[in-house]
């Protein structure tokens, strides 16, 4: 279904800090939305509504998005939260805008990683009767999700050991936070090259309506097809082989988005993937590489930049693991490839680019949004 | 600028109780969602979207617990997003789901919840956990302790008494005795509500609103959708958002950005509604009100921010009669949060009831003739405010 209004991104900033104890976390808040603003040549003044994502666990609060209210410019103003994913913040805003009832939406999410125990935030996130005593967390779910994949492809270890190995390399050239390439298992298949820790980060988008984007000009990515599904939450009622929640997800994007091909008319793919396995699998997912193609496209260089279609140029979660917020990092990196403002990263000439975004165990939320140059 | 109307054509609530042993959490939810879409006459296929209504985690102790509620709403590979506003939720839960189909993604979208409050322990050692944990959580800042400084501050202002309070508490529970779906449905008078215990200075037990367990759904649906399949409905025709600052002290003292005794930032939520809905006159326009107040005293400050009265008249209008049933502008005829409060869905049955109302469908405590009705959630520490205008 085709949304009522045309969507468009005019601003983004992204914040990785080094030394996180150096900043607050509204300090650190503050930091990205006026970057973003700034990128988007406004002010907190032109916004209409605000759409903020986090995690209690990982912040250590109760609502933790009540810190957002100063911060991000929240008083006075109208906020949603999306606390089940920082994508989702973008989908909400997205419909805000297109509502039509709506000029302006800035859209925030954060990570910290001040927690003693990611593991322990994530577990508390298990269902207390049957999988927190497993113990399950993110890195258990994901080590299942591609033994799973592994029983249904073989050879699909090599081939995530090489992807793994080419966006470790990218992540060192962009001056990364996770700069391991460390052999060891983390998870049974899953190495640390695959799994780089988590690393504190906040990211901020500027959506507009048309009427406000276009007669300003400038940067813009504009919202071809969006769409969001999810699977269940029990990982016994599915199997893990498959995505067809982002399969759903791809299918309506595509649809919107005018998209027959998506392989021959997309030319960079951010991917949502905490592991290579994921990637495979949502690349499979979105119609780009069937999982009969995997090998050959790897001997090919297709996963390596040596293809028409570029995959993670900004070197995915592997060069920045913000582990909350990386969904909506995805789609700002998609964002500003299609903007020509993705920094030494920037791929050339690119009209049209998509953003997968996954959250919850073994990428339970599927998010897809196809951005164009043209509207 | 779109003309896409939406409609609430389906609404489900619990009997909401202190416990419910006989149902597990996402149990809760199907519960309100079985009863929202046979009200709607719909089947789970039928749901093209699904918001979820869900406050603080710690609440329910499990983290991201709305991921466990996607078959109880029948998501599986739909589209599914949860809300989070603290108190607030079920208001902008069901703002969210107005959005969905406003901005044309579909047509029938549902909003879903539960709580089980009266299960968490204390809902207080949870709710401390919501403010900054260098400046304020260490006071210790409770709910109750926050909306009791309010209470204090507009006394000071306005003259409130604890009896003017006890007032608020007696028709709230008189309403409630008519409503088969509210917790606290005991009638009680103004003695026995100054007899209680003090919880927080002015604060009472009786003042308190309780902890409640159940769930509650609301399906809403295009125009388009609602005509061609010949369904009945009553449509919302405003609603908007408005925070405040998240350290009460910048609501207190010198330099102050909003009164505590006040609701400001509700007040602007409701301006803002009442401009999409066209209405200019609230006291003459609206015919019966949801507001959201836990506490007896904050009925107050959300009546005065709902423009139905002026700052400080309130109080002998209440005591006229004006805000019960019967009077000229009744204010939660449900009862309200006062004697039902399952968080994660207590603003979304503020808008259930209002559309009960303007349907016609209230049951005993039915206001006659409401044609338009308003709701309102708080979340956060009287921060995130929701408000919604419904008509028949």
């Amino acid at each position: 279904m085709r949304l009522n209004n045309k969507i468009a991104v005019i601003g983004s900033a992204l914040r990785t800090p080094d030394n996180p104890d150096a900043q607050s976390l509204e300090e650190l808040l503050f930091d990205v939305t006026q970057a973003a603003l700034k990128d988007a040549g406004l002010t907190i003044d032109d916004i209409d509504g605000i759409v903020v994502a986090s995690n209690d666990q990982m912040d250590g609060r109760a609502i933790s998005i009540m810190a957002a209210s100063g911060s991000v410019g929240g008083v006075g103003r109208d906020i949603l939260s999306t606390p089940s994913a920082g994508e989702h913040a973008f989908v909400m805003g997205a419909l805000r805008v297109a509502s039509g009832q709506y000029r302006t939406q800035l859209i925030v999410s954060w990570s910290p990683t001040e927690a003693d125990s990611q593991s322990e935030v994530e577990r508390i996130g298990a269902d207390p009767y049957f999988h927190r005593r497993l113990p399950l967390d993110d890195l258990s779910a994901y080590a299942l999700q591609a033994t799973a994949l592994a029983a249904k492809a073989p050879g699909v270890n090599e081939i995530a050991r090489a992807i793994a190995g080419r966006e470790g390399a990218i992540a060192g050239r962009e001056g990364a936070k996770a700069k391991t390439s460390a052999l060891a298992f983390r998870r049974w298949p899953l190495t640390s090259a695959m799994t780089p820790p988590p690393a504190t980060g906040a990211v901020a988008l500027v959506l507009a309506s048309e009427d406000f984007a276009a007669p300003r000009g400038g940067r813009v990515a504009w919202v071809r097809g969006m769409n969001w599904a999810t699977e269940t939450g029990f990982l016994g009622d599915r199997d893990l082989s498959t995505a067809p929640a982002l399969e759903a997800a791809a299918r309506g994007a595509y649809e919107e988005a005018g998209v027959a091909s998506p392989r021959e008319t997309i030319q960079v793919v951010e991917v949502g993937d905490a592991t290579p396995y994921q990637q495979l699998l949502a690349l499979e997912a979105l119609g780009i590489s069937a999982r009969g193609q995997w090998a050959s496209d790897v001997k090919a260089g297709a996963f390596d930049f040596g293809d028409k279609l570029k995959i993670n140029p900004s070197g995915g979660s592997r060069a920045v693991n913000a582990v909350f917020c990386n969904g909506l990092v995805r789609i700002a990196e998609a964002a500003n490839q299609v903007r020509g403002c993705a920094g030494a990263h920037q791929v050339a000439g690119v009209r049209i680019a998509l953003a997968h975004a996954a959250s919850g165990f073994a990428m339970q939320y599927q998010t897809v949004v196809v951005f164009g140059q043209d509207r | 600028m779109n003309n896409t109307r939406v409609g609430i054509i389906g609404i489900g609530q619990s009997a909401f109780r202190a416990r419910r042993d006989d149902a597990s959490y996402p149990d809760l939810v199907r519960e309100a969602v079985t009863i929202a879409l046979n009200d709607a006459r719909l089947e789970l296929d039928d749901i093209e979207a699904v918001v979820y209504s869900l406050s603080p985690d710690a609440m329910v102790g499990i983290g991201n617990a709305e991921r466990l509620g996607v078959d109880a709403v029948g998501a599986r590979n739909k589209r599914f997003l949860r809300i989070n506003t603290g108190g607030a939720t079920g208001i902008s839960s069901v703002a969210a789901a107005y959005y969905h189909i406003a901005a044309g993604a579909c047509d029938v979208c549902m909003t879903a919840g539960a709580d089980k409050v009266g299960e968490c322990g204390d809902s207080q050692t949870v709710l401390n956990k919501i403010w900054d944990p260098t400046y304020e959580r260490a006071l210790p800042l409770g709910t109750i302790n926050m909306l009791a400084m309010s209470a204090v501050r507009y006394a000071h202002k306005y003259g409130m008494s604890q009896e003017d309070m006890a007032a608020v508490v007696v028709k709230n529970r008189r309403h409630a005795a008519m409503n088969p779906n509210a917790h606290l449905r005991k009638e009680v008078t103004s003695e026995e509500v100054m007899a209680s215990r003090m919880i927080s200075w002015p604060i009472k037990l009786f003042d308190c609103c309780p902890q409640s367990s159940g769930g509650g759904a609301i399906v809403l649906a295009s125009e388009q959708f609602i005509k061609e399949r010949n369904l009945d409905a009553v449509w919302i025709t405003g609603l908007a958002h408005c925070a405040e600052s998240y350290y009460l002290g910048d609501r207190m003292g010198v330099g102050q950005t909003a009164d505590h005794a006040d609701a400001h930032a509700l007040g602007v939520a409701f301006q803002r509604a009442y401009k999409m809905a066209g209405i200019a006159d609230p006291r003459r326009q609206v015919h019966v009100a949801e507001l959201y107040a836990p506490f007896s005293n904050t009925e107050f400050h959300s009546i005065e921010a709902a423009g139905l009265a002026k700052p400080g008249e309130t109080v002998p209008d209440l005591r006229a009669g004006r805000f019960s049933i019967g009077g000229e502008i009744p204010v939660n005829p449900s009862g309200g949060t006062l004697c039902t409060n399952a968080i994660a869905v207590t603003a979304m049955i503020r808008v259930a009831e209002v559309a009960l109302q303007v349907r016609g469908t209230a049951g005993g405590h039915q206001v006659k003739g409401a044609r338009v009705g308003i709701a309102s959630g708080n979340g956060g520490d009287h921060q995130f405010f929701g408000t919604m205008v419904v008509e028949a």
